[in-house]
C-alpha cells in the first residue's frame, strides 16, 4: 500500500523538528520529502506541485496547522490529502479539535519511528479502504 | 561520554535554533513589561516555549521539557486570559527563562541538564494555579513525563463523543481498546528506547559514533559555535560561480593545447586573455561570495541584550530602554561571537555608569527614562558599532584627576591629554570611574579588555562624550577577518606585508629632510611632524642600507612614518594563521601570486605599548654613511 515515492510535505516553523521528521520518514523508506516553515508556505507549495501526504506541527506563526488543516479540507483539489497532526499538545480539546477539522491522525511529540508507522500505516488502511 | 552520543548534529541545530528562538522570547518578555495585554506577544512567547519543549522531548531533556512545559502552560494561561500578569509572574517568568539557558548550557557541554530549582517549579506552578486551582498538576513533581497525560479536568463542558472522535482519528478501534483512559493517540515513549530512537533517526551508526566520540569532540567541548546557518540563496552563488570557473579553467585548458600546439596567433592570444581576465572576475566574486556566507545579521547577536540592560536596570532602580538599530547589518561569523562580550560590558557600562537615576535625570531636567542606543551600520568595508547612552556623560578632567591618583600617568602627561586622549584613560588597566565598585561592571579590568578584544578584531574602539548629554562608544571593524588587503613593502628582498587599512600615502625619504626632534627622527609631511620608525628596528633588524620610502601609516592613536627600502604594490592577502607559534608582530601569513610566503606585520603589536613610540635618532635611521654625506 505505502507506495516509497510518495511525496510528503513536512510543516514545521522549528527545523530541528523538520530534520527529526525527515529523517524518521527516510528510515521507512519515505525520501521524497519537501519542507515547509508554516502553513502559509505550506498552502503555496500545495498549490503550486502535488503532495501525497502531509505532515504538520500545530503551533506555528503565520498559519498554524490546525488552519492549513481546515484550509487544506476546504480546498476542494486537495481536500483529500491525508495530514498528520504532530504537535507536544496531548490536551483532549487539542485532539478533539484536530479530529473535527478533519485530521487524519495526531502524534504527540517525541515519538518514534515505530509510532510514525504505525499511524502512517493506519493512514493508508485508511484510504485503501475508501479507495476500494 | 556525552550524554548524547550519536545525536551531536540534532543537539548543535537544537542549540542554535532553540537559542535564538530563547533570545527573541527575552526580547519580546522586555517588550511584554511594556504591554503586558499584547495577545500577539503572548502568544509568540508561548509558541517560543512550546517549541523549545518539543524539541527537547526528542533530546530526552526531561527536565527541560518539564520547565518549558511548566512555563508555556502559564502563557496558555496568559494568552486566554484566564490570567493576568502581574509583576510577580513577570519575575517567575524571567527567572523561569533564564533557568532554560542555563540548561542550554549543560546541553552545550553534552551533559542533561539537572532538574531546574525546585523553588522556581513551585513557583511556576503557583503562579499557573493563581486562579485555577482545578488544573491537573497534582502529580507532575512525581512523573513530569507523564504529565501531558492527564486530561483537564475542569474545562470540558458539554464532552463530544469521545471514543467516536478518536476511532475517526486514529481509524481502528482496538487501538482505543488497549488504553481507553488516556489519551493515547501516541503517547511518548519511555526514555530509554526514545534515545536508541534518536540515534536512529539520525542515521548513525553505533561504529561511527564511536570514532567521532573518541577522535573529534571532546566532552565538555562547547557544542555550537563550529555550526552556521547560510542563506541556501547564497550557497546557490557559490555553487553557481564554482561552476562558471570549472568552465572557465575548461576554456583555458583548450587554449593551452592550442597553444602546445603552436599557434600563437592573435585570436588564440586575445583569447587566452579575456579567459584569464574572466578567471580574475570570477574568483574575486567567488571569494566574495564565500566571504558571504560568513555574515551573519548582527541582530543574532543584539538580540540578547535587551534582556540584560532590562535586569541590570532593574537591579539599579533605573529606568532604561535599550533601543537597538540596523540589526540587518551584516558581520563576519567569527566577529559575532568575539564581540559578544565586549558589547555586554559597553552596554553594563552604560546602565550602570552611563545614565542617571530617575531623580538625578529628573532634577536636570531630563526625562527619567533613559535611552541606551545599541547601533550597527555599514560604512564602506568597515562595520561601525555605537554604544550610545543619554547620561551624564563623561567628565575629562576627572578622569584625569582619577588617572592619576591610581598613578596611571603622571602630572606631566595629565597636563598634555586633550579632551578624546582623556577618555581614552579608561581604557587603561586598573581604570575605573565608579567611586565604588558594583558588582555589575567598575571592577577596572573590564573596559581595558574590552579594547584589547577589539583590537584583536584588527578594530579600534573610540569615545566621544558630551558633559550631561550622554557618551558614545563607536567601535570600528573591519568586514571580514579572512581576506584583508595588504601593501606588500621590502626589506632588502624580504617582503612583509602591511595591512593596506591603515597606508595613508608612500613617500621618498631624502636625507636633507629628515629632521631630529628630541633625539628622534621625523619628517614634516604637509606642515604636520611625524616620526620615522625603520621597519627594521621595528622587527629588531639591523640597519644595513639607508630606507628609501616611507609609508605614512595611521592608527587611532598615532600617525607615523615607516621606513623601508621598498615596496611591491597591493594585493589582496588571504590570512593564515599561525595556530600554535605566533611570533610578536604578526598577524599571519599570506602566500603571493609567484607562491612566496609573506609575513602579515601587526604594526599596532610592533609599535608596542603606547607611549613608547620606539623613535630613533638620524644617525641610526640613515646610517653613519648617509650621514656623512
Amino acid at each position: 500500500m505505502s507506495d516509497p515515492k510518495m511525496k510528503f510535505l513536512v510543516v514545521d516553523d522549528f527545523s530541528t523538528m523538520r530534520r527529526i521528521v525527515r529523517n524518521l520518514l527516510k528510515e521507512l523508506g519515505f525520501t521524497n520529502v519537501e519542507e515547509a516553515e508554516d502553513g502559509m508556505v505550506a498552502l503555496q507549495k500545495l498549490n503550486s506541485a502535488a503532495f501525497d501526504f502531509v505532515v504538520t506541527d500545530w503551533n506555528m506563526p503565520n498559519m498554524d496547522g490546525l488552519t492549513l488543516l481546515q484550509t487544506i479540507r476546504k480546498t476542494p483539489s486537495l481536500k483529500s490529502l491525508p495530514v498528520l497532526m504532530i504537535t507536544a499538545e496531548a490536551k483532549k480539546e487539542n485532539i478533539i479539535a484536530a479530529a473535527q477539522a478533519g485530521a487524519s491522525g495526531y502524534i504527540v511529540k517525541p515519538f518514534t519511528a515505530g509510532t510514525l508507522s504505525e499511524k502512517l500505516e493506519k493512514i493508508f488502511e485508511k484510504m485503501g479502504k475508501k479507495a476500494a | 561520554m556525552s550524554d548524547f552520543a550519536g545525536m551531536e548534529d540534532l543537539l548543535q541545530d537544537f542549540l542554535v535554533e532553540a537559542g535564538d528562538l530563547l533570545s527573541g522570547v527575552d526580547n519580546k518578555l522586555v517588550d511584554l513589561e511594556r504591554a503586558p495585554d499584547d495577545r500577539s506577544l503572548l502568544n509568540e512567547i508561548f509558541r517560543g516555549f512550546h517549541t523549545i519543549k518539543g524539541g527537547a522531548g526528542f533530546l530526552n531533556a526531561t527536565e527541560l521539557v518539564t520547565l518549558c512545559h511548566l512555563t508555556e502552560n502559564l502563557f496558555d494561561k496568559l494568552r486566554n486570559g484566564e490570567l493576568g500578569l502581574t509583576a510577580e509572574t513577570m519575575d517567575v517568568i524571567m527567572a523561569a527563562t533564564a533557568a532554560v539557558r542555563d540548561m542550554f548550557s549543560f546541553l552545550e557541554h553534552g551533559s542533561q541538564p539537572p532538574a531546574a530549582d525546585p523553588g522556581l517549579i513551585e513557583h511556576l506552578r503557583q503562579a499557573i494555579a493563581g486562579e485555577t486551582p482545578a488544573s491537573g498538576f497534582a502529580s507532575a513533581g512525581q512523573a513530569p513525563c507523564n504529565e501531558r497525560l492527564v486530561a483537564p479536568t475542569g474545562p470540558l463542558a458539554g464532552e463530544p463523543d469521545w471514543p467516536g472522535l478518536m476511532g475517526a482519528l486514529t481509524g481502528t478501534a482496538p487501538a482505543l481498546s488497549s488504553a481507553p483512559e488516556s489519551l493515547d493517540v501516541a503517547p511518548p515513549p519511555a526514555m530509554q528506547p526514545a534515545e536508541q530512537i534518536i540515534k536512529a533517526a539520525l542515521g548513525r551508526r553505533t561504529g561511527d559514533k564511536a570514532n567521532i566520540g573518541a577522535g573529534g569532540r571532546r566532552e565538555g567541548e562547547k557544542a555550537r559555535d563550529n555550526t552556521i546557518r547560510v542563506d541556501t540563496a547564497r550557497l546557490d552563488q557559490v555553487l553557481n560561480l564554482s561552476g562558471e570557473i570549472g568552465l572557465t579553467k575548461n576554456r583555458l585548458n583548450a587554449l593551452r593545447s592550442e597553444i602546445l600546439n603552436g599557434s600563437s596567433d592573435t585570436d588564440t592570444l586575445q583569447a587566452l586573455d579575456s579567459a584569464v581576465s574572466q578567471l580574475d572576475l570570477l574568483v574575486s566574486d567567488l571569494q566574495n561570495a564565500v566571504m558571504k556566507t560568513r555574515m551573519q545579521p548582527v541582530g543574532r547577536l543584539f538580540q540578547k541584550y535587551p534582556r540584560i540592560a532590562r535586569d541590570l536596570a532593574r537591579n539599579l532602580g533605573k529606568d532604561v530602554e535599550l533601543v537597538l538599530v540596523g540589526e540587518e547589518t551584516e558581520i563576519d561569523k567569527t566577529m559575532i561571537e568575539d564581540l559578544s562580550d565586549p558589547i555586554i560590558h559597553l552596554i553594563r557600562n552604560a546602565v550602570d555608569h552611563g545614565v542617571e537615576d530617575p531623580a538625578d535625570r529628573a532634577a536636570h531636567g531630563k526625562p527619567t527614562k533613559s535611552v541606551v542606543q545599541l547601533e550597527a551600520r555599514q560604512e564602506g568595508d568597515h562595520i561601525v558599532i555605537l554604544v550610545a547612552d543619554d547620561g551624564r556623560g563623561m567628565n575629562a578632567e576627572k578622569l584625569r584627576a582619577k588617572a592619576l591618583e591610581k598613578g596611571l600617568i603622571s602630572e606631566e602627561e595629565a597636563n598634555t591629554l586633550d579632551e578624546r586622549q582623556s577618555f581614552g584613560l579608561i581604557f587603561l588597566p586598573g581604570f575605573s570611574t565608579a567611586g565604588q565598585i558594583s558588582d555589575v561592571s567598575g571592577r577596572g579590568v573590564g573596559m581595558d579588555v574590552v579594547r584589547t578584544n577589539i583590537r584583536k578584531l584588527n578594530g579600534s574602539i573610540d569615545i566621544r562624550s558630551e558633559l550631561g548629554k550622554g557618551t558614545t562608544f563607536v567601535i570600528r571593524l573591519p568586514l571580514t577577518l579572512a581576506i584583508l588587503p595588504v601593501l606588500l613593502v621590502r626589506l632588502g628582498d624580504q617582503p612583509f606585508a602591511v595591512p593596506l587599512a591603515m597606508v595613508r600615502e608612500i613617500l621618498p625619504i631624502e636625507p636633507s629632510h629628515v629632521q631630529e626632534v628630541g633625539g628622534r627622527a621625523t619628517m614634516v609631511v604637509r606642515g604636520e611632524v611625524l616620526p620615522v620608525l625603520p621597519l627594521v628596528g621595528l622587527l629588531g633588524w639591523d640597519q644595513e642600507n639607508p630606507p628609501e620610502y616611507g609609508v605614512l601609516m595611521q592608527t587611532a592613536e598615532l600617525s607615523f612614518i615607516l621606513a623601508i627600502d621598498s615596496f611591491a604594490g597591493r594585493e589582496d592577502a588571504v590570512i593564515k594563521s599561525l595556530d600554535d607559534f605566533r611570533p610578536k608582530g604578526v598577524a599571519g601569513v599570506t602566500t603571493l601570486s609567484n607562491g612566496q610566503i609573506v609575513l602579515i606585520l601587526d604594526i599596532k603589536e610592533l609599535l608596542g605599548d603606547s607611549g613608547d613610540h620606539r623613535g630613533v635618532s638620524k644617525a641610526i635611521l640613515l646610517g653613519p654613511l648617509a650621514m656623512a654625506a
